[in-house]
C-alpha cells in the first residue's frame, strides 16, 4: 500500500493552531500571550498560503479531503483572528480557559479547510466541546447555559450525523465531491432525508431555526467574552459548515430537496429572529435575536444555490456571513469593554452581564470609543449607511436573490425593516439616552482593532467579496 | 467639480461634528455648503454635446461631465458620478436649500424656538400623529437640546450672548449636510448600486434630525414612522435595481438607459418594484401617511430638507430610475400609477381643506403636488415628463419657503393652529406679504413656479384623450381644492383683526429675509421665464 505524500504547506495553519494549544496547554501563566501570539501567526499563515496557488491534500481519487483556497484560508484567518480577539478581551483567566479557546479556534480552522462529511463534523466537534466548558460560570445561571448548550449541541450532533450517514448510505462516499457526482442517481428519499437532518444540525451552530432557542439563553448566561466567542467565530463556523456542505456536495446532486430545506430554514430564522427581538428589553438577548434572524439571511441565498447563479449564491452566502460575524464581534467586543467591572469577576447577582439596554444610556459620553464601534455595529446590523459593511452585505444577497426567487428577497427586505424597529432604539439610547454612565471602557487596544478592521471593510468591501468568491 | 460638489458636504459634516462645540462650526457648515452650490453652479461648464454614444459597454459623449472608480466590483459597485440636464437642476436645489438651512442655523434666525414648542402631549390639531401617540411618555425628560448639543449650545450662547440668539447645535448642522451630501449623491449617482447606497444613507441623518430637533410631543412616532416607511421603500426598490441589474449585466445607469432598459419579460416587475420604492419617498397616496407627521414634527429646516430634497428623491427616482430602465413597464403600470395620483391629488386637496394646524397643512398639500408630479409622468407625453420635472423643481422652491415661513410665524406665535392665528396682516406685513406670495406661488398662480408643472399635467393628461380626460379634470378640481384651502389657510392668518398670539410680534428680521429672499426670486424667474430649465431637461438622459 502506497503512503501518499501529504501537502504540509496547506496544513501550516492548522498545525500552528493545534500546537500554539499545546502549547497553551504547559505554559502557565505565559499561556494568554503564547495563544494569541501562535493564533496571530496561524492567522498570518493562512493569509500567505491564500497568497499561493490553491493547495489539496488527502485525496482519494480525484476527492480531496482538505482544500486551502482562498476561501477557505480566509475564514481560516477569520477564525484565528477573532480567537485572539476573544482573548484581547478576556482579561484575567486561569490557564486551561486559553487551552480550549485555542482548541476551538483550531477546529475552526480545520473546518474551514474540510471536504467531506467526516473532517467536516470532526471539525464542528472540536470547534464546540471546548464551549461545553467555557460557557459554564459557577452558580446556577452558569450551569443552566452550560447544560442547555451540552443537549442542545449533542441532539443537533447526533442528528447531523444520522443525515451524513443517509447521504453515505445514499452516495456510497463522505466526500462533498463525490456527493456531488454520485448523489444525482441515489434514492431521492433517502438524499432528501439525509440532506434535511444534515443541514438541521448544521443549522445549531448558527442558530437557525428551529435549533435555535439555546442561543438567547446560553448568550445571556455566558461571560461576555464567550458570548462575543458563540456570536461570532462558532457562527461562522456553522455557516461555513452548510456552505460547504450545499455548495459543494448537496447542489449539484440534491438540488430540489436542498433548496427547499434550506429556504424553509431561512424564512423561519428571519421570522422568528426578528419577531423574537422585538420584545426584547437585554442587550444580549436582543442581539442574540437578531442574530438568529441574520443567519436566516445567511441561508437565504444558499436555497437558490442549485440555479444558474449557485456560484454567486454560495459566494453572497459566505460574504454575508463573514461581514455578519465582524459586526457581531464588533457589538459583542464594545459592550464586553464596558460591562461593569464587577460583573466581570462574577459578584453581580442576576441574570446575565450585558444588562438592560437601558443601562447603556448615556455610553456615547462614558466610554466613547466602545459606544462608537458598538454603534457602527448595530447600525451595520441594520445594514444602513454610514456603516456600509452591512449595506454590502445586504446588497450582496439581494443582488442574488432579487433574479432569482424576489419572493425570498421580499422577505428579506422585510425581515430588515422589522430590524429596523429594534435596532433603531438600540442606537438612539447609546447614542441619546440620558442616564448614569456604566463604566470605562476597558480592552481599548482590542475594541480599537475590530473598530479598525470593520472601517476596512467599509471603504474597501473588495478585500471580504475576493475572498468569499468560492471557487469549484 | 463634480467629486467637490458631493465631497465638501460630507467632509464639512464630518469636520462640523468633530468640532460642533466651537463657536466657529456653525460657518464652517455654511462655508461647506456654500462651497458646495459654488461646485454644482460651476458643473455646467464645459459640458458635452448631448450626443449619447455607447462604447465598450460605458455611455460617454452626453453627460455632462462623468468620473468613476471601481469600488466593489463583485457587487457591481463602482463609484460613478455623472451629471445631465435632468439631475443638475435638482442638485443645485439641493445645494441651495442646503446652504440656506446651514445659513438659517448659524444665524439663530429661528432663535426663539430652542426651548421646546409645546410640552402638552400632541394631537392632530397641535401637529402630532393622527392616532394617540402612546409612546411619549418619556418625553419629559428628553426635553432641550440634545447630549453633546448641550454643551455646544451652552457654548454659543455664551460666546454669542451679544447677539441674543440661542443658537440650534451645530451637530444640526452637521446632520443636515450629511443629508445634503447623501442627496447630491442620489442625483450625481450613475450606477445603480450606488444609487441604492446614497438613497439610504439619506435615512439615518433625517432619523436624527427629526428625532433630536423635532417637536417634543411628537417626534419620536415620527421619527420611528418615517424609518420604517423609507426602510421598506428603499429595500423594495434595492430589489427592483438588482433585478434590473442582474437582466442586464450592468450596474452603469446610463447604459441600460440609452440601451433601452431591461427585458421586456422582467419590464413591468422591475417597474413595479421601483415604483413602490420610490412612491413610498414620493410620496403617492397610499403610501404617504408618514409625511404628515414627519413633516410636522420635524423643525423648520428638517421640513425644508424634507418637503424641497428627500421628496424629489422619489420623484427623481421615479422618473428617471424607474422610467429610464423598464420603459415598457412604466408604459402599462402607467394607468394604475396616474389613478392613484389624481386620487391623492383629490385626497390631499379634501384633508387640507379642514386640517387645523399650518404646518400640517403644507405637509399634506405636499402630497397633492407631488401627486401632479406622477401624473404628469404617467401622462408618458414629451410635454407630460418636463412638466413633471419642472413641478418638481417649482415644489423645491415653493414649499420649503411655505416652511420656513410657518417655522417663523410659529417660533413668535408659539401655536401653529388656523384658528388661533389672524390679523398677521396687520401684526407682521411684511411676513404676511411672503405667506400670501408663497401660497399664491404653490395654488399655482401665472407667473409664479407653481404654474407651468401643473397647468402642463393638465395639458398632457389631456393629450392622451380618453378615460385621461377624466384623470385631468379631476387633476384641475384639485388644483381648484388646491386654492381653496390655500386661500382658506391665509384668511385664516392673515386677515381679521389682531388675535392675542399675534400681539405685538416681530416681523420679518433682516437676516430672515435674507435667507428667504433666494427661494422668492428662484419662484419669480422660474415662474417668469420657464423656458431655459425646460430645454436643460430637454437635453437630459431619459
Amino acid at each position: 500500500m502506497r503512503v501518499q505524500a501529504i501537502d504540509h504547506v496547506a496544513l501550516l495553519p492548522l498545525y500552528l493552531a493545534a500546537g500554539t494549544a499545546a502549547l497553551a496547554l504547559f505554559t502557565g501563566r505565559f499561556a494568554k500571550a503564547c495563544m494569541m501570539i501562535g493564533l496571530s501567526a496561524a492567522a498570518i499563515a493562512a493569509v500567505i498560503v491564500a497568497a499561493g496557488a490553491d493547495r489539496a491534500t488527502f485525496a482519494v481519487g480525484p476527492w480531496h479531503s482538505y482544500w486551502a483556497d482562498d476561501a477557505a484560508m480566509g475564514a481560516a484567518a477569520l477564525f484565528a483572528g477573532l480567537s485572539v480577539l476573544v482573548a484581547a478581551v478576556s482579561g484575567r483567566q486561569p490557564g486551561e480557559y486559553w487551552f480550549l479557546l485555542a482548541v476551538s479556534a483550531a477546529g475552526g480552522i480545520t473546518l474551514a479547510g474540510a471536504r467531506d462529511l467526516i473532517t467536516l463534523i470532526v471539525a464542528l466537534e472540536t470547534l464546540t466541546v471546548p464551549l461545553y466548558v467555557l460557557v459554564t460560570k459557577p452558580g446556577r445561571d452558569g450551569a443552566e447555559a452550560g447544560v442547555t448548550f451540552v443537549i442542545a449541541s449533542i441532539a443537533s450532533s447526533a442528528t447531523a450525523l444520522m443525515g451524513a450517514a443517509f447521504l453515505y448510505a445514499a452516495a456510497g462516499t463522505v466526500h462533498l465531491a463525490g456527493l456531488a457526482s454520485n448523489l444525482g442517481s441515489a434514492d431521492p428519499a433517502l438524499t432528501a432525508a439525509g440532506a434535511a437532518l444534515l443541514l438541521g444540525g448544521f443549522a445549531f451552530k448558527l442558530a437557525a431555526a428551529p435549533l435555535h432557542a439555546w442561543a438567547p439563553l446560553v448568550l445571556e448566561r455566558a461571560p461576555l467574552p464567550i458570548a462575543t466567542y458563540l456570536a461570532s467565530a462558532s457562527k461562522l463556523g456553522g455557516a461555513v459548515a452548510i456552505i460547504w456542505v450545499v455548495y459543494f456536495g448537496l447542489a449539484a446532486g440534491a438540488e430540489t430537496s436542498t433548496g427547499m430545506v434550506v429556504a424553509a430554514l431561512s424564512v423561519a430564522s428571519i421570522a422568528i429572529g426578528n419577531l423574537g427581538a422585538l420584545v426584547q428589553r437585554r442587550t444580549v438577548p436582543l442581539l442574540a435575536w437578531s442574530g438568529i434572524a441574520h443567519a436566516g439571511y445567511v441561508l437565504a441565498p444558499l436555497a437558490v444555490v442549485a440555479t444558474a447563479v449557485g456560484q454567486e449564491a454560495a459566494s453572497a452566502a459566505l460574504a454575508y456571513a463573514v461581514f455578519f460575524v465582524l459586526l457581531e464581534a464588533g457589538a459583542f467586543a464594545a459592550l464586553t469593554a464596558v460591562r461593569p467591572v464587577a460583573a466581570a469577576e462574577g459578584r453581580v447577582s442576576g441574570v446575565g452581564e450585558g444588562g438592560a439596554i437601558g443601562e447603556l444610556a448615556g455610553l456615547w459620553r462614558s466610554a466613547p470609543l466602545p459606544a462608537s464601534v458598538f454603534l457602527f455595529a448595530v447600525i451595520g446590523l441594520a445594514g444602513l449607511p454610514p456603516a456600509l459593511a452591512g449595506t454590502f452585505a445586504k446588497v450582496a444577497i439581494l443582488e442574488v436573490l432579487a433574479p432569482s426567487a424576489v419572493w425570498l428577497a421580499v422577505i428579506v427586505a422585510a425581515g430588515s425593516v422589522l430590524g429596523l424597529a429594534y435596532y433603531l432604539p438600540l442606537a438612539r439610547t447609546v447614542l441619546l439616552g440620558r442616564g448614569p454612565a456604566t463604566g470605562k471602557g476597558r480592552f481599548a487596544i482590542a475594541v480599537a482593532a475590530i473598530g479598525l478592521a470593520l472601517l476596512a471593510v467599509t471603504v474597501a468591501p473588495q478585500a471580504v467579496l475576493d475572498f468569499t468568491a468560492v471557487s469549484r | 467639480m463634480l467629486l467637490v460638489a458631493v465631497a465638501v458636504p460630507f467632509f464639512g459634516a464630518v469636520l462640523v461634528w468633530a468640532w460642533r462645540e466651537r463657536a466657529f462650526a456653525h460657518w464652517l457648515g455654511v462655508g461647506a455648503a456654500a462651497l458646495s452650490l459654488a461646485a454644482v453652479a460651476l458643473l455646467p461648464i464645459g459640458r458635452g454635446d448631448g450626443n449619447w454614444v455607447i462604447t465598450g459597454g460605458h455611455l460617454s459623449g452626453g453627460w455632462w461631465h462623468q468620473l468613476e472608480y471601481e469600488w466593489a466590483p463583485a457587487i457591481h459597485l463602482d463609484f460613478a458620478l455623472a451629471v445631465d440636464g435632468v439631475s443638475w437642476p435638482l442638485a443645485a436645489l439641493t445645494a441651495l436649500l442646503g446652504l440656506l438651512c446651514c445659513l438659517h442655523n448659524a444665524l439663530g434666525a429661528e432663535g426663539r424656538t430652542s426651548a421646546p414648542l409645546q410640552v402638552p402631549v400632541a394631537t392632530v390639531a397641535t401637529g402630532g400623529p393622527s392616532l394617540a401617540a402612546d409612546d411619549v411618555s418619556g418625553v419629559p425628560g428628553q426635553l432641550g437640546p440634545g447630549v453633546p448639543g448641550g454643551a455646544a449650545a451652552l457654548g454659543a450662547s455664551g460666546s454669542f450672548a451679544g447677539a441674543g440668539a440661542a443658537r440650534p447645535s451645530a451637530s444640526l448642522t452637521a446632520l443636515l449636510l450629511a443629508v445634503q451630501f447623501a442627496s447630491i449623491l442620489v442625483f450625481f449617482a450613475d450606477n445603480l448600486i450606488l444609487f441604492f447606497i446614497a438613497f439610504e444613507a439619506v435615512l439615518l441623518p433625517m432619523w436624527a434630525i427629526i428625532h433630536r430637533y423635532g417637536d417634543p410631543a411628537a417626534r419620536r412616532h415620527a421619527a420611528a414612522k418615517f424609518a420604517l416607511f423609507t426602510v421598506g421603500g428603499s429595500l423594495v426598490m434595492a430589489t427592483g435595481l438588482f433585478v434590473a441589474v442582474a437582466d442586464t449585466g450592468t450596474a452603469d445607469l446610463g447604459a441600460i438607459i440609452v440601451g433601452g432598459g431591461v427585458g421586456s419579460g422582467v419590464s413591468l416587475l422591475v417597474f413595479t418594484l421601483l415604483a413602490i420604492g420610490f412612491a413610498v419617498k414620493a410620496p403617492l397616496w397610499p403610501l404617504h401617511s408618514w409625511l404628515p407627521d414627519a413633516h410636522t414634527a420635524a423643525p423648520t429646516v428638517g421640513s425644508v430638507l424634507l418637503a424641497g430634497v428627500l421628496l424629489k428623491l422619489g420623484t427623481y427616482g421615479l422618473i428617471r430610475i424607474a422610467g429610464g430602465i423598464a420603459p415598457q413597464g412604466a408604459a402599462d403600470a402607467a394607468p394604475v400609477l396616474a389613478v392613484l395620483a389624481t386620487l391623492g391629488i383629490l385626497i390631499a386637496g379634501l384633508v387640507c381643506l379642514s386640517l387645523p394646524e399650518l404646518k400640517r397643512l403644507i405637509a399634506y398639500s405636499s402630497v397633492g403636488h407631488m401627486g401632479f408630479v406622477v401624473l404628469a409622468f404617467a401622462a408618458g407625453t414629451e410635454a407630460g415628463i418636463r412638466a413633471a420635472l419642472f413641478g418638481n423643481v417649482a415644489h423645491g422652491l415653493i414649499t420649503p419657503l411655505l416652511f420656513f415661513l410657518a417655522g417663523a410665524l410659529k417660533a413668535r406665535t408659539r401655536t401653529g393652529l388656523l384658528g388661533s392665528l389672524g390679523g398677521l396682516r396687520l401684526a407682521a406685513p411684511q411676513l404676511a406679504g411672503l405667506l400670501g406670495f408663497a401660497a399664491l406661488a404653490s395654488l399655482g398662480l401665472p407667473g409664479l413656479a407653481g404654474f407651468w408643472g401643473e397647468a402642463f399635467t393638465v395639458y398632457a393628461a389631456t393629450e392622451r384623450g380618453g378615460a385621461w380626460l377624466a384623470l385631468a379634470a379631476a387633476a384641475a378640481f384639485g388644483a381648484f381644492l388646491a386654492a381653496a384651502y390655500l386661500l382658506r389657510m391665509l384668511r385664516r392668518v392673515s386677515h381679521g383683526p389682531i388675535v392675542p398670539a399675534t400681539d405685538g410680534i416681530g416681523d420679518a428680521s433682516t437676516v430672515e429675509l435674507a435667507v428667504w429672499a433666494p427661494l422668492v426670486a428662484g419662484t419669480l424667474l422660474l415662474g417668469l421665464m420657464p423656458g431655459p430649465l425646460l430645454d436643460l431637461f430637454g437635453e437630459g438622459l431619459l
